[in-house]
């Protein structure tokens, strides 16, 4: 059977070895992460999060909210400004379906060509400006894909420094994994012709981010 | 592919004879290389971030059987099958197995090296399967029914224009204009319904997480999730080498991949799956499949190849190399092109087809600078070449010349006096005109450029008269 020749040809090349002690090596590899990654020593979480979700590689706009309850208003002003439909897909959990959405026609899943999808993003990472969604019985993942507008909903206080923050947020073991963890920075891009930067490839276009505090 | 690296040479005169493939090769590695210097300068931790990256692969490699062994107990914990693979053909046995089991007809795929190395197009012909390309590039060239030129951009060899002429001759509804938004806002309506209608998924795989069994793909354009998300089948077909501890470890090579490949700080979508869906989920697929190759993987981990399986697949080393930058990735005649590939592909498919691969460098050793995990591929693509003298490869003129040299460089006294004579000699054929226009035995160099005039004296006649 392959799986054993192959791996009596690594234990050969390397000696069967002591599994014990492994774990520690690695974890001493990246003890100290500060140093290799970007920091942010003098700038706010939420401030840095903001600076790099709207640049110009990441192309997504802010929007700050006062609570959750007053996300279906804006999201009809930005339908309204962007001259779309009222009919938005979205997302299945029960504090956005909760909130009041007359006027608006809504869907629980995205349809081929959707002009609009409201989903909520379970983390921030302010290194980089992304947002993080896992996946969930009221998570599915192709709201986030199938757009051309993706509206993110997300909550101020878990907006998160680092990559890891958010490892350790969700929880490192492999019991702790859902089907899909999506990082998701910007929209969907291509520069497979001419290296040329074009956005909508063949996700979102567009990327809207409400963010509320949890207190108001 | 067919492989045609043994006929490099002929390749590469009809590469620099294309008209448009400078032009193309012109307009994007130049972007892609200064995208990357400007990013890697608003890193101030790029040096720990490699260094720590060149450590974590080479301790992974150090333990890749407790790895291995470790990744498949909790890949098949979170749902997933696993698959061994020892070599290309059993690979696409399993993959042809899988897809006649499941009856299926149509697969999305999601570009992966790995998958055009063990021939995915092939198995999927095999077993009757239409296979569709979903990253922008690779739908180019399956269109245009060309091999990858390159491994983040397989299509780097084509012009706007000619993509435009490939669209309007083979889209359903091409763009009226030419301009590349309307080319890619064709890709994607000829695209979207095939996404949600597909029998099977096949990607490849970033990285492989040892501790969660999960396993990463990254891309900007979102590809990979709207393919393996619909069909009820996914098959990740992947290198053993991909192994990295843990989710955090990975993070260090998520900075480095989309810095060096393409100059941004991360890519736009970076998955981290595991197993098939869960109770109540309302997408993903209900069976998920990872094949793990190990194609000649094992044998480098034992030679002088194995920092090559640190590599992480950015083409950092091909975009900044003078020689895929006048030649393009389809004069290799291999799966990899450029300095990395000049090193994989003796690897994978032996010395003797690939003989003028580790030939084909200037030894510059750009392509060490800017890899992100520090690859001396320079000092590979030397070893290469030793080897290939060794085992007798070498033309008869080479092994001759090479043997002349060794001679005197072994014999300090003879160097000295046959360096003195070429000094002279070289000095009476540019005839006190500062240059040299024709030079015995180098007819090849002089063809096309003059030799400079050397100086009055070799380095050790001139060392010795200032020293005094």
């Amino acid at each position: 059977m392959s799986r054993d020749a192959i791996l009596a040809k690594i234990d050969r090349v390397n000696g069967k070895g002591d599994p014990s002690g492994i774990a520690e090596l690695a974890a001493a590899l990246i003890a100290e992460p500060d140093g290799f990654r970007a920091t942010f020593p003098d700038r706010p979480t939420y401030e840095r999060f903001v600076a790099k979700a709207t640049s110009d590689t990441v192309t997504a706009t802010v929007e700050p909210l006062s609570g959750l309850s007053a996300l279906p208003a804006a999201i009809a002003a930005y339908l309204t400004e962007n001259g779309l439909a009222q009919h938005i897909a979205l997302q299945p959990r029960d504090s956005l379906t909760a909130l009041d959405w007359t006027g608006f026609e809504t869907a629980a899943s995205a349809r081929m060509d959707e002009p609009v999808a409201v989903t909520f993003a379970d983390a921030g990472i302010a290194e980089t400006g992304s947002l993080v969604f896992q996946s969930a019985p009221d998570a599915p993942v192709l709201l986030n894909f199938l757009p051309l507008h993706h509206l993110v909903v997300i909550r101020k206080d878990t907006i998160l420094p680092h990559m890891e923050d958010a490892f350790e947020r969700f929880g490192t073991l492999a019991s702790d994994q859902q089907r899909s963890l999506n990082i998701i920075t910007g929209t969907s891009g291509t520069a497979d012709i001419e290296a040329r930067n074009v956005r909508g490839a063949h996700g979102p276009r567009y990327m809207h981010i409400y963010i509320y505090c949890i207190d108001s | 592919m067919k492989q045609t690296s043994h006929r490099f040479s002929q390749n590469v005169t009809r590469a620099l004879a294309e008209p448009t493939l400078k032009l193309a090769l012109d307009r994007t590695t130049t972007l892609l290389r200064s995208r990357r210097a400007r990013v890697i300068a608003d890193f101030p931790q790029y040096a720990q971030a490699r260094e720590t990256a060149q450590k974590i692969k080479d301790h992974t490699l150090d333990n890749l059987g407790h790895y291995l062994r470790q990744f498949e107990q909790n890949a098949i914990a979170s749902g997933a099958q696993v698959h061994w693979a020892a070599t290309p053909a059993e690979a696409r046995k399993i993959v042809t197995d899988i897809c006649t089991a499941e009856g299926a007809k149509t697969a999305t795929r999601v570009k992966s090296m790995l998958g055009e190395e063990i021939g995915i197009g092939e198995a999927l012909a095999e077993a009757g399967v239409e296979r569709i390309e979903t990253d922008l590039a690779e739908h180019i060239i399956q269109l245009a029914g060309d091999p990858p030129s390159h491994i983040v951009m397989p299509a780097m060899h084509k012009t706007h224009e000619q993509v435009a002429e490939l669209f309007a001759d083979k889209h359903a509804q091409p763009s009226a204009t030419q301009d590349v938004p309307a080319l890619v806002e064709s890709a994607r309506r000829e695209l979207r319904p095939k996404f949600l209608n597909a029998d099977i998924s096949i990607s490849g795989a970033n990285f492989l997480i040892a501790d969660t069994g999960s396993f990463i793909t990254v891309t900007n354009e979102g590809n990979a999730e709207l393919t393996t998300t619909p069909p009820r089948t996914h098959i990740v077909t992947v290198g053993i080498e991909k192994m990295v501890p843990s989710l955090k470890h990975a993070a260090v090579f998520l900075r480095l991949l989309s810095r060096a490949a393409i100059g941004t700080e991360i890519t736009q979508y970076t998955t981290f799956y595991n197993g098939p869906k869960r109770a109540g989920d309302r997408d993903g697929p209900e069976r998920v499949h990872i094949v793990l190759v190990d194609n000649h993987r094992s044998d480098m981990l034992s030679d002088f190849l194995r920092p090559m399986l640190r590599c992480i697949r950015c083409g950092a080393c091909m975009n900044h190399c003078p020689v895929y930058s006048a030649v393009g990735g389809h004069a290799y005649g291999a799966v990899y092109p450029g300095p990395m590939g000049s090193v994989l592909t003796p690897a994978m498919t032996g010395l003797k087809g690939s003989k003028d691969l580790p030939n084909a460098c200037t030894l510059n050793g750009r392509c060490k600078e800017v890899c992100p995990v520090n690859i001396p591929l320079p000092d590979m693509l030397r070893s290469l070449r030793a080897r290939q003298f060794d085992a007798g490869m070498a033309s008869p003129r080479t092994a001759w010349s090479l043997r002349l040299w060794a001679m005197l460089a072994t014999r300090p006294a003879l160097y000295r006096l046959a360096t003195g004579a070429a000094n002279i000699g070289l000095r009476v054929l540019a005839r006190g005109r500062g240059k040299i226009s024709a030079v015995p035995l180098a007819g090849g160099w002089t063809r096309t450029r003059d030799l400079p005039q050397p100086e009055a004296g070799t380095f050790m006649q001139q060392y010795k008269k200032k020293r005094h």
